[in-house]
Formats: structure tokens, C-alpha cells, sequence
């Protein structure tokens, strides 16, 4: 292999892993950016959506990637229920409530997910796995590019009922200013729910992609994605649904390319290195405004 | 009337003191015996390690249960035997829960002898304890050679009862020159001079940096033909390991030996064949012959390489096919499902444990610890150098018998099962190459 094709196919591992990252971020960012929670149980919604996913798959033998639709849907369900129930009691009180809640939430999943599903480590098998496509030089998994595309995907219709539906129009006022929306006659409760289970959701999504993809889960694995989530929605602006998206690229990027220039072990570091001199330069995050 | 009371005053005085020195002395005489000998099992029942730590687990449990079915460990002290308490130590597969977990089982337990340990990182992490508290702790499943070569801290009460990196590593480099090569050279018809261009891909821990020692050195040492054409290392519990896999590609090795944990393991072969499309044979160190691996691998794992000495899968013949036999048929009634090689070894180490008990006839620590110095027991379910559990003088460090396997794949099941390959006097079918391989070049 020459080194530009090293270099590009490391180029696209670092797309793959971001698309995971963006949707997780973006979900994450989405509750944030309305309700203003810090919700450190996010990669948690991933791995329900990854067993869901897998389960679904185990009893059906359907394609996997439509399992996507059951998962989110699953995931809004009990989004909507752990808002209603766990963080709308705290909301407008003390971060700390919100920490010590999240990180309750954390305990709560990952053994419920281990009594039910067990902790052993599974996985699937996607049923393109074997199938390459080739792009100019390189020759990448079928899946990858699936991966990609269903990610665009998500994001267009994420941006189209943003900008397109009277709900979407909601969570944007909520987002900008809560106190303004209620003014003007916006159930922000309502948007809350709806916001949280989208949110929810969209971490499901990364959870079915990352089982399609052929990675291996058990009931602890969101803790590090969900680390990660937070460093990007920190990095691409607290709020920012372009942030999240092109923070969540920057990562994936910059872990494989530390993986490949400076060895694996830096592969986290290099992206927080990244994440500290974006702060320093630009403490609100690439797309941030101030007053987030 | 005063004169009176103050006799009686001194009399009850005299009672109390007389009282308390005869309670002493009876004690010193015959120790009160205990209901039960406490066993603490440090074993990685939560978090990315909770298949082996729970393998681990059941295993202790099974001779346990099989010891005190038999009424327990006679200690001489007691003239009787005294029934084991298995008592459970979560290390939470991180050093923090193993620090945890081995200053309750020490100092609330009051456990009289420790088995276990998985992960060289997490059990060093808490070594300072057992050696402050002077246990007795029979590790089973941590592989590196600091846990007993370490000079930082006294490791004198920490007996070894698994293979080191040291010696798995030059097991394995051993095989894959008298073995692969040849092989290769012949298939492909190169000269028999050709270095043969091994890659290395291990876990950035104790364990694999042991791995990545012992290779280094075997082949110095030795001076063998093998050039390493890729060293890379990966994190703890990673689980995206294309970017290396697509390096080590990019170096074009004849074989990629794979210094993981199981969870890691599994990944590794599939994404290095189904994503970065590296046909190469691969190797697997001795710990990832368990049931989650065979599983996670699936095809892709088809005609790679494990290092063992335990597999639930397959057994050399020999004297203790049927021990081991029994152990895995035992096991699969007790739990449902098959032990794999830490288990077996933390099974070996509970009754190397009551064995050292029984021989120091005390539940004093520093007996136990002697008796384990001492120790010459036959082997239970694994080959052993010479057919007998011992520590060896220096680090002791007890010695086993390897093999290698070689898995094949089985559509029935859905997964690989292995075969020995060798030594030649435990093998059940040769070394193949399979015709999808491709040798690297320069």
C-alpha cells in the first residue's frame, strides 16, 4: 500500500467513527440546547439502542438497518419517560442534581441491561459483511458506506423538521430563549419530552450503526462515546447542531490519525489535545456563541 | 464493717485478674476454631472483563463446593475439617474496584488466603495491601512477570499459578519459526534463508508490553529469522483497531500475532479480515481460549492460531483428559456454559489453596505461605512441567505445558473449534495454510 493510500483509508476509519460520534453528539447537544441538562447517562441511550437493535435482529433475522426505525422509536419512548420522570423534577435546580441524577441513570441502565441481556460481550452480522466496494484506490467495507449515507440521512431529516415543522420551530425558540417561548405561548414541557426523545433517539441511531457495523457491545459500553459526546458538543459550541457535526468529524479524524502518526495509545489524547486549544483559542467552541 | 468490705473489694479484684490471665492462657492453648476457612476470590465480575472474572468466579465456586462436599480442609490444628467460604472480591476490571475489593476481602473479611487476579494493571494496582497484610494470594490469571518480579514492594506471600508473558511469548515465537515459516517457505517456494515478516499488534499494558518483550527477545536471542515489520499498540479495551490493522497491512507481514484480551481479540480478527482485508494468519495469546472468543471471531477466525494450555474445546490426550473432562462437564451442569483457561487455572488455585492449608495444618498466614513454598501436589485438569504443581524457588512461578491450535471452521455451530497443531506429541491434525493467505513481501 502506498502511504496515500494508508493515508486515505485511515481518512475514511476517521469518517466512519465520526458518523457515530455526530449522531451521538448531535442528540446529546439537542437536549442540552433545549433544556439545558447535562446528561452524562447519554451513551447509555446508545447501548440500549444497540441491544434493542440486536435483539430485534436475534429473534427476526431482519435486515438490521431497518431496525434503525424500531430503535429510535424505542428510544424516544423511554427518553420521554426518564425526562418526565428523572430530570424535569430537577430541572432549574443545582448542575449538581443533574450530575449525580445522570450518573445514577448510568447505574440504573447498565445493570438493568446486564439483567436482561447479560454482560457478555455479543455482536452481529450484518448481512453485507463480506461485501467491498471500491473507491478510486481504496476498497471499503459496503457497510461503511451504508453507515455514512444513513447518517446524512438522519441529519437532512433532523435539519428539515428543525427548520420545516411548527415543532421544529418550537425547540429552536426553546433553545434560544426559554423564558421568550413561553411568552409567546410554547408548552416547553411538552418540548422537553419532545427534545429529550429525539435526542434519545438519535443515540439509538449510533447504537444500531455501531452493532451493524460489527463491533462488539455489552451493557458498559457507553461510559467512554458518552465522554467523547461531551468533549465534541464542548469543542464544535454547547448548542450548536453544526458544531456537533463537524466536532464529531474532527474527532473521528483526529483519533485516527493520532493512531496512525503517534500510535494508539494517543488516540484519545490527541483529540482532548485538540479540544483544549480550541478552548483556548476559542473558549465558546467553533460554533458557540457566547452567552450558551 | 469497713475492714469487710474492703476484703471483699480485693477479693473480687484478685477473681477478676485471676480470671483474666486464666482466659489468656486458655487461649494461647486452643484457639478457638473457626466455623469456616475464608477464601477470598478477587475475580472481574463487573465492567469489560466480567466474562473470564465470572468464569474465574464459577470455577473457585465449583471446587469449593466439591471440597466441602468432601467436608471441607483438615487442618491439623483442629484435629477436623473445616468447610471453605468462598468470599467474592469485585474489581470491577479497573485498579481502583481491585484496590477496593482486596481491602475488603483483607481487612473486614478477614480472608485467610487470596485467589485470582486477571489483568497484570489491575492486580499490581493493589499488591501493596496483600503485602502489607502478608497474605497468601495464589494469582491465576494476571500473566505478566512483575506480579511476582516486582522489587518495589514485598511480593514474597504472591505465588504465580499461571504461564508468564515471558513464557507464552517465546512459546509462540518458537512455533511460528520451526512452524509457520517452513511452512510458508514452502508453499510459496522461497528460500528457506527468507526472514519471515511478523507483525505485532498488543495491548499497551504490563501484559502486552510483556508480550512485545519476550518476542523481541526471543528472536535476539535465538537469533532467529524473523524480521518484525510492525509494532503497534492499542489502548486497554479498545474497540476500533482498524487504523492499526491498516498500518500493519500497509507493511505487508506473513503473520500478525495479537497480544489482546479476549473482548479485544474478538474484534480484532474480524475487522482486520472483513475491513482492512488482511489475509494473514494470526495468532492469539492463551487467554483468549474461551467461549467469548470463539464467538466473537466467527468465520473470520478461521484457521488462526491460539497459544494454550486449557481450551473448552478440545484437550490433548493424556493423564488428565479425563480431570479435565469432568471439570468442563461439571461446570457446564453447574452453569450452563464452558469455562475457559483463567477458570481453570482459579479452579486449580482454590485447590492448591485448601491443599496448602491442609499441608500448613494451621490457618496461621505465615504457615500457609510456607507450605506453599513447600508445595508438591499432582496435577489436577492442566499439564504441568512434570506432571506436579510446584513454585519454583525463585519467583514462584509455577510451570505448565503449552500447545498451539489451530481453529476450524464449523457452519453447524457457526463458529471455530480448535485442533492442536503442536508439539508433535500432542498434536491432532498439522498446520495448515489456507489457500486464501497471502505471504507478505518487501
Amino acid at each position: 500500500m502506498a502511504e496515500l493510500e494508508v493515508l486515505l483509508q485511515v481518512l475514511f476509519w476517521g469518517l466512519y467513527a465520526g458518523c457515530i460520534y455526530i449522531l451521538l453528539a448531535t442528540g446529546l447537544n439537542i437536549i442540552f440546547g433545549v433544556m439545558k441538562v447535562v446528561n452524562f447517562a447519554h451513551g447509555e441511550f446508545l447501548m440500549v439502542g444497540a441491544y434493542i437493535t440486536a435483539t430485534v435482529f436475534f429473534l427476526s433475522g431482519i435486515n438490521p438497518y431497518a431496525i434503525i426505525f424500531l430503535s429510535m422509536l424505542a428510544l424516544i419512548g423511554i427518553g420521554a419517560v426518564v425526562e418526565r420522570l428523572c430530570f424535569r423534577p430537577i430541572l432549574g435546580t443545582s448542575k449538581l442534581n443533574e450530575i449525580f441524577l445522570s450518573i445514577g441513570l448510568i447505574y440504573i441502565f447498565t445493570n438493568s441491561a446486564a439483567i436482561i441481556w447479560g454482560d457478555e460481550w455479543q455482536s452481529i452480522k450484518s448481512p453485507y459483511a463480506g461485501i467491498t466496494i471500491p473507491i478510486g484506490s481504496l476498497t471499503v467495507p459496503f457497510d461503511y458506506i451504508i453507515i455514512m449515507v444513513v447518517t446524512a440521512a438522519i441529519l437532512c431529516a433532523l435539519y428539515l423538521f428543525l427548520k420545516k415543522t411548527k415543532t421544529g420551530r418550537e425547540m429552536r425558540a426553546t433553545s434560544q430563549n426559554r423564558k421568550g417561548a413561553m411568552l409567546v405561548g410554547i408548552n416547553v414541557e411538552r418540548i422537553d419530552i419532545i427534545s429529550f426523545g429525539i435526542g434519545c433517539a438519535l443515540a439509538a441511531a449510533a447504537g444500531t450503526l455501531w452493532v451493524v457495523s460489527g463491533q462488539v457491545f455489552n451493557p458498559y459500553m457507553g461510559s467512554i462515546p458518552a465522554v467523547k459526546a461531551f468533549a465534541i458538543i464542548i469543542l464544535g459550541g454547547l448548542g450548536s447542531i453544526p458544531g456537533a457535526i463537524v466536532g464529531g468529524l474532527l474527532y473521528g479524524i483526529a483519533e485516527n490519525g493520532a493512531a496512525y502518526y503517534v500510535g494508539g495509545i494517543w488516540k484519545d489524547a490527541v483529540s482532548f489535545i485538540i479540544l483544549i486549544i480550541v478552548l483556548v483559542i476559542r473558549p465558546t467552541g467553533l460554533f458557540g456563541e457566547s452567552g450558551d | 464493717m469497713k475492714l469487710t468490705a474492703n476484703f471483699t473489694i480485693l477479693f473480687l479484684v484478685i477473681v477478676l485478674i485471676a480470671a483474666l490471665f486464666a482466659g489468656c492462657a486458655q487461649q494461647a492453648q486452643t484457639p478457638a476454631q473457626p466455623k469456616e476457612i475464608k477464601i477470598g476470590a478477587i475475580v472481574s465480575m463487573t465492567g469489560p472483563n466480567s466474562n473470564i472474572g465470572k468464569s474465574m468466579w464459577q470455577s473457585a465456586f465449583l471446587a469449593a463446593d466439591e471440597i466441602n462436599a468432601n467436608g471441607g480442609i483438615f487442618v491439623k490444628q483442629y484435629n477436623t475439617k473445616i468447610p471453605i467460604a468462598l468470599v467474592q472480591g469485585d474489581d470491577e476490571s479497573n485498579q481502583k474496584g481491585g484496590q477496593n475489593a482486596a481491602t475488603k476481602l483483607i481487612t473486614e473479611d478477614k480472608v485467610d488466603i487470596l485467589v485470582g487476579g486477571y489483568s497484570s494493571g489491575v492486580t499490581s494496582a493493589y499488591q501493596q495491601t496483600v503485602a502489607e497484610y502478608k497474605v497468601p494470594y495464589i494469582v491465576t490469571g494476571a500473566s505478566s512477570p512483575i506480579i511476582t518480579h516486582r522489587t518495589d514492594i514485598d511480593t514474597s506471600t504472591v505465588f504465580h499459578h499461571c504461564p508468564t508473558t515471558d513464557a507464552y511469548g517465546k512459546y509462540t515465537t518458537n512455533f511460528i519459526d520451526q512452524v509457520i515459516r517452513p511452512a510458508v517457505n514452502k508453499k510459496f517456494s522461497f528460500p528457506a534463508d527468507r526472514p519471515f515478516r511478523l507483525a505485532l499488534l498488543y495491548q499497551d499494558t504490563a501484559f502486552g508490553q510483556g508480550v512485545q518483550a519476550a518476542v523481541n527477545e526471543t528472536i535476539t536471542k535465538n537469533n532467529l529469522n524473523i524480521q518484525l515489520v510492525s509494532q503497534q499498540k492499542f489502548k486497554m479495551s479498545e474497540s476500533d483497531f482498524r487504523t492499526p490493522l491498516t498500518v500493519i497491512k500497509a507493511a505487508n507481514p506473513d503473520a500478525l500475532y495479537v497480544a489482546a484480551a479476549p473482548n479485544e481479540g474478538a474484534q480484532i480478527v474480524p475487522q482486520a479480515r472483513r475491513d482492512v482485508g488482511l489475509t494473514t494468519i494470526f495468532l492469539a495469546v492463551e487467554n483468549n481460549d474461551a467461549p467469548e472468543y470463539y464467538k466473537g471471531i466467527g468465520q473470520y477466525g478461521e484457521y488462526s492460531i491460539i497459544e494454550s494450555r486449557f481450551s473448552p474445546y478440545t484437550a490433548p490426550t493424556g493423564l488428565v483428559t479425563d480431570a479435565q473432562n469432568a471439570f468442563k462437564n461439571n461446570y457446564f451442569t453447574k452453569w450452563g456454559m464452558y469455562p475457559d483457561m483463567m477458570g481453570a487455572s482459579t479452579y486449580e488455585g482454590t485447590y492448591i489453596a485448601a491443599k496448602a492449608i491442609e499441608n500448613a495444618g494451621t490457618l496461621n498466614k505465615a504457615d500457609i505461605r510456607q507450605a506453599l513454598v513447600d508445595l508438591r501436589m499432582p496435577q489436577l485438569i492442566e499439564y504441568m512441567k512434570d506432571g506436579t504443581i510446584s513454585f519454583s524457588k525463585d519467583f514462584r512461578e509455577s510451570q505448565f505445558n503449552h500447545w498451539m491450535e489451530q481453529l476450524y471452521y464449523n457452519s453447524t455451530i457457526g463458529e471455530t473449534r480448535p485442533k492442536i497443531v503442536w508439539p508433535d506429541n500432542l498434536k491432532g491434525t498439522d498446520f495448515a495454510l489456507p489457500a486464501w493467505y497471502k505471504p507478505g513481501s518487501a
